[in-house]
């Protein structure tokens, strides 16, 4: 489908100007987002910086006090294994506890995607796109280190990151493939769980890369949504009946998010469930009016959720 | 391609792993063995029984969690060493202070006057976990000495042969940063 763009405004020209965006992004922004000044202001700022607890190798409680006594001040977040950076007299991953695997620097948005899929011990999850691991160890985590997570990563450059990282935080349940996620079928698994965390244009991550502002075109929001559904299609082929497949992506844009998954349940026997945060998905998008059901997914914006922007969308696959 | 151990190299994993301390916490887990190519070290890895249940038999890139390499004899890897550091009660190992933990994360050996612990028992060319003042593993040396000379003020008595910092040092060398 062709990316939607709209006849530019004067506010979208101030604030394109203001905050040296394309204009066309920002006036796409004016169409969906809430207070879009104060979200482009706080993208100016230094992001948030978080950390998550490896509980397979060290309590919350133990990191806390081991960093404190180097000068690293934490806070506490929604969840209890992630803390937020408030002060470190040194780069957070230059640490002996970093090395050791006892955190992971990952940002809180990445850390909600993982707490959405309900995941206890011995499951069988698939991570489709998984390095460099962020999101992969937290689910060995969460499912402490039983069970089995098969990993996909396509690209031969990004194996190398997502084994250390495995690697430095201990997984045993863990196996990755070198390959693309739309072959997961071939692979002959039915899982409990699916994670997509999709490619995507990544508007949501222009706090941490500021060439996005002007680097990306309508057209490579086409060329996302295009990859995302053949991507989600292929993740609710391998998902068991009842179980759940997670669909995330760091883009604010509603062709990659709300289009995709109202895609995805006009095909398939799918309910979106509600997530207990974030704030609610798009029922509409210009002329474009999506199930109601999309009430349900999430989207994190840094200006209201202090995380990167996000889109998290929970469903349950019944057939 | 991963695949479960002969039995001449289970027995070599066992003795090794008697060695170390950790065979006990081993015998009920599933290890699988990666053949490298052109290479006669093979890597061992410990593994959940479902990864073991997917992995065998396929082409992947990486299965559980790789503790230690297997030529004629089994040796650590800072995956391994981390695992007996935790597991094991009796094991070979030194303990160093704070600079020369901070050293050996740069790949540096270790000077006899930063050796605070050792085991009691250990010869000329033994491989041994070196350990920090919390007794964690920071990497895995060996002896240039007899036990009784570790000590020794102003010399490299333990070189270092891995230690938790050699992958970001390595990455930032392909980077050219170092």
């Amino acid at each position: 489908m062709k990316t939607r763009t709209f006849s530019t405004s004067s506010e979208s020209y101030a604030l394109s100007r203001k905050y040296g965006y394309d204009e066309w992004i920002v006036e796409r922004f004016l169409r969906y987002m809430p207070e879009v000044k104060n979200c482009l202001e706080e993208m100016e700022k230094t992001p948030r910086q978080y950390i998550r607890a490896n509980s397979l190798k060290i309590n919350s409680g133990g990191l806390k006090q081991r960093l404190l006594a180097k000068g690293i001040e934490l806070e506490e977040t929604s969840l209890p294994e992630v803390f937020e950076v408030k002060k470190s007299p040194f780069s957070i991953g230059s640490t002996l506890e970093y090395l050791l695997g006892y955190y992971y620097i990952q940002d809180l948005s990445s850390c909600l995607v993982v707490e959405a899929m309900d995941l206890c011990e011995n499951l069988t999850v698939l991570d489709m796109a998984s390095s460099p691991g962020g999101k992969t160890s937290f689910i060995a985590q969460k499912m402490k280190n039983t069970g089995c997570i098969v990993a996909l990563e396509p690209n031969s450059l990004r194996l190398r990151p997502l084994i250390f990282n495995l690697s430095r935080c201990g997984i045993i349940n863990t196996c990755v493939f070198r390959m693309d996620g739309k072959k997961s079928p071939e692979l002959n698994i039915k899982f409990d769980r699916v994670l997509l965390d999709a490619p995507c244009t990544g508007e949501g991550i222009i706090g941490k890369d500021r060439s996005r502002k002007i680097s990306h075109k309508p057209e490579d929001i086409e060329a996302c949504t295009i990859l995302q559904m053949e991507l989600i299609e292929a993740a609710a082929r391998v998902v068991k009946p009842g179980g759940l497949l997670i669909y995330s992506t760091c883009s604010f844009a509603p062709e990659e998010n709300e289009f995709v998954i109202n895609s995805l349940i006009d095909k398939f026997d799918i309910k979106v469930e509600a997530l207990p945060f974030g704030s609610e998905g798009l029922t509409f998008f210009a002329e474009y009016n999506f199930n109601n059901d999309m009430k349900n997914t999430r989207r994190l914006y840094p200006h209201l959720h202090n995380t990167m922007g996000f889109y998290i969308a929970k469903l349950r696959v019944n057939s | 391609m991963y695949r479960r151990p002969t039995r001449e190299e289970s027995t070599t994993l066992r003795r090794a792993f008697h060695w170390w301390g950790i065979f006990e916490f081993l015998q009920d887990k599933p290890l699988s063995i990666k053949d490298q190519i052109n290479d006669s070290a093979k890597q061992v890895y410990l593994l959940t029984p479902e990864v073991e249940g997917i992995s065998l038999g396929r082409v992947l890139a990486h299965a559980g969690l790789m503790i230690g390499i297997l030529k004629k004899k089994f040796m650590l890897s800072m995956a391994g060493a981390d695992l007996v550091a935790r597991e094991s009660k009796k094991f070979p190992h030194v303990v160093v202070d704070d600079d020369a933990e901070k050293a050996i994360l740069y790949g540096k050996n270790i000077l006899g006057e930063s050796i605070v612990e050792n085991t009691e028992i250990i010869v000329e060319n033994q491989h041994l976990i070196i350990l920090n003042l919390h007794r964690e593993a920071i990497g895995i040396g060996m002896t240039k000495y007899h036990g009784k000379y570790l000590s020794q003020r102003g010399i490299a008595t333990v070189t270092t042969l891995i230690d938790a910092g050699i992958y970001l040092r390595n990455e930032q060398r392909r980077r050219g940063n170092l």
